[in-house]
């Protein structure tokens, strides 16, 4: 069977690309936003509780601030700055913008509110109508690990943890000891177990 | 420092595409989009010899958005090459690999771009790839503390401890130790993970062929 290249899909992971404009004077304001949320660690635990996304990214492009590199390439003259967000999350489309209108409204509002015609995270039927409305494909997308989620990744660096120790430690046991250890090692890698492969189809 | 999260670097590169030349059949953007559509994305795409990507896009970004009245409608004089890509260790190291190892590819791509030096002098190349970089304002990265080999060994790890111990379930002590030690003894050996996977090993599920 021949494979269909889906290129804002690779594997488990999509890709999406948005670009919102802002007005200038609401940039700084972001920045603000954007330095205290890296800076409070703990304002990020509902992002990575909700343990979908590999990476994602916001970029301000300031009006004046689109690469200019020769003479005869034309000057932007723009003017609005641009909010640009990347992420590579699991799952389908609408469960990744269900699960942030769900969980991190309250968050995406505080960012996005200084895009232009922002409807807000909630009701959720705006919201993704405004991020189809802004959102462009990606041409092309390479995933070094595409059977594994976000949460696979997270389990396996467990287990191999777990794993590593217990290899070690149950070097020099008798049959007897080394299935005692064994039993244990069991229950500590339990819940991480399982192999990683295609996704589940939905919408 | 916004473009780097643990030992992630999180790299934005927004090159302005050249403009349309009326002796081409296809523009400029066109030709980046043909090429892109005919690349492998697994273990035998050009992103895979890049060892230390974790995950990276290209983008022709047409235009800026117009979100509708009473907001303002503005468009770009040219277009974009968008190239994202979160990978491990330094810019500069990234980007001389890029010229070294995967010339073919950056040269297919970036000579539709404005100012593009060629990969003859990879740090030409990669002084020209940060006139081109926009620095990341905000960057996620969930698991920022392991390079990919580390994390495809770790995923080939789980997989081999959870078949071993379906396979040996209810086995006596002395052959479940000695199974062990076979194990153990295999996965020294076992050949590196794939980067990128196999296309070939997919399912018409996995490759999801609607989104929304």
């Amino acid at each position: 069977m021949e494979l269909l290249l889906l290129t804002n899909i690779n594997g488990k992971a999509y890709a999406m690309n948005a670009i919102t404009p802002m007005k200038r004077w609401k940039t700084p304001i972001l920045w603000l936003i954007f330095f205290i949320l890296g800076a409070i660690k703990p304002l990020q635990s509902a992002l990575k509780n909700l343990s979908f996304i590999h990476f994602a990214r916001w970029v301000i492009v300031k009006h004046n601030q689109f690469p200019h590199l020769d003479p005869k390439q034309p000057a932007e003259d723009l003017q609005y700055d641009y909010l640009i967000f990347f992420s590579n999350f699991n799952g389908t489309w609408n469960e990744y913008i269900d699960a942030f209108s769900a969980v991190l409204s309250k968050g995406l509002n505080t960012i996005w509110r200084w895009s232009e015609k922002f409807p807000g995270s909630v009701p959720v039927t705006p919201f993704k109508t405004y991020i189809g409305q802004v959102q462009f494909d990606t041409d092309y997308y390479y995933n070094a690990y595409p059977r594994a989620s976000t949460n696979d990744v997270k389990a396996a660096l467990r287990v191999q943890d777990a794993f590593n120790a217990f290899a070690e430690n149950s070097k020099n046991l008798s049959p007897a000891e080394f299935e005692k250890a064994y039993l244990e090692f069991l229950v500590q890698v339990q819940a991480d177990l399982g192999s990683t492969g295609m996704a589940p189809v939905g919408t | 420092m916004a473009n780097q999260s643990g030992q992630i670097y999180g790299l934005t590169i927004l090159a302005p595409i050249l403009g349309e030349d009326d002796h081409l059949d296809i523009g400029h953007a066109t030709a980046v989009r043909w090429y892109l559509a005919g690349l492998p994305q697994d273990h035998t795409g050009p992103f895979a010899k890049i060892s230390s990507t974790h995950f990276c896009r290209l983008v022709v970004m047409d235009d800026v958005v117009f979100v509708g009245s009473p907001a303002r409608e503005e468009h770009l004089k040219s277009r974009y090459l968008v190239f994202e890509s979160n990978f491990d260790g330094d810019l500069d190291t990234y980007l001389t690999r890029m010229a070294r190892e995967i010339p073919d590819l950056v040269d297919a791509v970036w000579k539709h771009c404005v100012g593009y030096p060629g990969v003859a002098d990879p740090a030409a190349f990669a002084a020209y790839m940060k006139k081109c970089q926009i620095t990341t304002t905000f960057f996620f990265a969930d698991v920022n503390n392991k390079t990919v080999d580390q994390t495809l060994k770790a995923l080939q790890v789980q997989s081999d401890v959870s078949h071993f111990i379906a396979k040996n379930q209810g086995k006596p002590a002395v052959e479940l130790q000695s199974a062990f030690r076979i194990l153990l003894e295999r996965m020294t050996k076992a050949p590196a993970p794939l980067r990128g996977g196999k296309d070939s090993e997919k399912t018409a599920a996995e490759d999801r062929p609607y989104d929304h």
